[in-house]
């Protein structure tokens, strides 16, 4: 498992480094928005407020906050959009994990080695977690040292809450997209499925504040757990559990599935669902 | 129970995908120490029951047992001491030929002897530090080539190893695999050329339609096999009467001038019947495999 972990995270040194380093700069770009802000603190507040009550509650999840405050700019310009960006690169490596070398014929010659499903499995799956916790550091990162440059004041210890919160909503889509690429037929077909997930989630989390007959579904959208918002009220150790809860059960059906299902190469049919298969004749 | 020294036992094995039954009861017998040659047409089963035997998939039903473990109950057992080659080679082309090798290695605890890989590169030519993505078709095959012997496996599973060579380099891949079976190793492949397999080969199985039709030695298929011939005459004849002669069948005749037949088994006869007459020039033609063992395989009354 050692041997397929280092090997799967050097391969993954290019998307860290690049998806990382966006985060970060992104950060280090935003983050000095904030003096205008601050030093401007009272109109822009009073012009907030002047918003549709209906627009605020999409974007603030219907809880109270203050725009002028670092806390509140961040939530808002920063961490609101940061469930979409970087859960687009947890769907594309949880769905490519094992299915991007499986349709490269690729998975084929590594699993003839005397190395288990388990070990391969777990091996680049650890490999995917430290990517993404090395991604959300160098974003911290970001976000830090841009507050070096600028009037921002920001809790070191209290700002690991949104990222810690996003590895966690993170770990959900990465569990989600893997569990997908072992049943569906493609890897592009379980990235697309979780795709509409996480932009449905998204749209629904804020569209629930404005509708009440959408309050039904609130419970089982896993935007409504990213503590992006309201992160300076004490970490949320649910909401924690039950997106990295999910994530890990999603990644143990996977494994489960992984170890039981036959590795594909091109032309064997077994790309196909079984209700998009028409019946065959046996050759016989 | 396979005796110790089978190197491959499959008993009626069975593999499905989905509703499509690919292998109909595959039994096979390979013993330790032998050179074994596997033949189809395409999609007859062959790749399917090679990736049975490593548990690459899983078997619907019957028996397989492989160095005296069954590769479903321990795959790694299995892995650990035989060296593969995929028919569909597929190489992650971000790597160098020795990144992969080395990373291959890593997997196998350092079965390998790094003297010995460089060895069997430089006897196939093969670069090892360029990156797989700038090799061609054929030096990709190589480094599926090494990678598949450089541990020196008990058994070397190859579906279609010596595809996309030259022919001095098939020569060369099959003179490792004799020197291989030569030191203790057996050896499984998968062809369709011919020559390879007579050259080579101590036994054939022949699979059809998910089914093993005939385990012999290559000389008695060889037998049965057809060859075609164009014969051009000096003066007209009579093709009819050359297809009296025993194995020989007219397929077309030109103005008596040109003449095509095929013959199923040994020339000898018809060697002998044309030294009779005005030949100017002659012409062998080796169908494919296909065509020359399963054309007999396609009529039941000569089974």
């Amino acid at each position: 498992m050692i041997t397929v972990f280092k090997h799967t995270l050097s391969r993954s040194r290019g998307a860290i480094l690049g998806w990382g380093l966006t985060l970060a700069i992104i950060a280090m770009i935003f983050v000095p928005f904030y003096d205008s802000i601050a030093e401007n603190a009272e109109q822009f507040q009073q012009m907030i407020e002047l918003y549709p009550e209906e627009l605020m509650a999409f974007f603030t999840g219907g809880s109270s906050f203050n725009f002028t405050t670092p806390e509140g700019f961040l939530s808002v310009e920063y961490f609101s959009f940061m469930p979409l960006v970087i859960g687009v690169f947890a769907i594309l490596a949880g769905s490519g994990l094992l299915a991007a070398d499986e349709e490269r014929g690729v998975l084929d010659l590594v699993a003839a080695h005397p190395v288990s499903r388990t070990a391969l499995f777990w091996g680049r799956l650890w490999s995917l977690v430290v990517s993404l916790f090395v991604i959300l550091v160098l974003g911290y990162a970001g976000v830090m040292i841009g507050t070096t440059y600028s009037l921002m004041d920001l809790d070191a210890v209290e700002t690991i809450i949104p990222f810690a919160s996003l590895f966690a909503y993170l770990l959900f889509f990465t569990g989600l997209s893997l569990l997908l690429s072992m049943w569906l037929p493609s890897r592009s077909s379980a990235s697309m499925v979780a795709g509409i997930v996480l932009v449905a989630s998204f749209l629904l989390a804020g569209l629930t504040q404005l509708n009440d007959t959408l309050a039904a579904i609130e419970p089982f959208l896993p935007n409504v757990y990213y503590q992006g918002l309201g992160w300076t009220d004490g970490f949320k150790w649910d909401w924690f559990f039950i997106l990295s809860g999910f994530g890990f059960l999603f990644i143990l059906l996977a494994w489960w599935a992984f170890l039981r299902r036959d590795i594909r190469v091109g032309g064997e049919g077994s790309f196909k669902l079984p209700w998009f298969r028409r019946p065959q004749k046996s050759l016989a | 129970m396979p005796s110790t020294n089978t190197a491959i036992l499959t008993q009626n094995l069975t593999k499905f995908y989905g509703s499509f039954q690919a292998l109909h009861g595959v039994d096979l017998s390979v013993q330790r120490g032998e050179i074994f040659g596997f033949l189809g047409p395409n999609g007859a089963g062959k790749t399917t029951t090679i990736r049975c035997l490593l548990d690459l998939i899983h078997r619907d039903g019957g028996e397989v047992v492989v160095l005296g473990v069954d590769p479903a109950a321990d795959p790694v057992a299995v892995r650990r001491r035989v060296g593969y080659m995929p028919g569909e080679l597929h190489l992650d082309e971000s790597l160098t030929a020795e990144a992969l090798f080395r990373y291959f290695n890593e997997l196998r605890h350092g079965a390998a002897d790094w003297a010995h890989v460089r060895q069997l590169a430089k006897r196939l030519d093969l670069e090892i530090q360029r990156p797989i993505r700038n090799l061609s078709h054929g030096n990709k095959q190589k480094v599926g080539i090494v990678q598949a012997l450089m541990h020196k496996p008990e058994l070397i599973i190859m579906d279609e190893p010596t595809q996309g060579l030259d022919p001095m380099m098939q020569q060369v891949v099959l003179g490792l695999l004799k020197e291989l079976q030569a030191s203790g190793s057996t050896v499984f492949f998968s062809s369709h050329i011919m020559n390879e397999v007579e050259s080579i080969a101590h036994r054939v199985g022949i699979i059809r339609d998910g089914r093993i039709v005939e385990v012999a030695d290559p000389k008695t298929l060889g037998k049965r096999s057809l060859n075609r011939v164009r014969i051009r005459f000096q003066q007209p004849v009579d093709g009819a009467e050359l297809a009296k002669v025993s194995g020989v069948t007219l397929l077309s005749q030109d103005n008596g001038h040109l003449v095509h037949l095929q013959i199923e088994g040994e020339m000898d006869p018809l060697i002998k019947a044309l030294a009779k007459m005005p030949v100017s020039d002659f012409e062998t033609e080796r169908p494919s495999l296909e065509e020359a063992f399963l054309a007999y395989y396609d009529e039941p009354e000569k089974k």
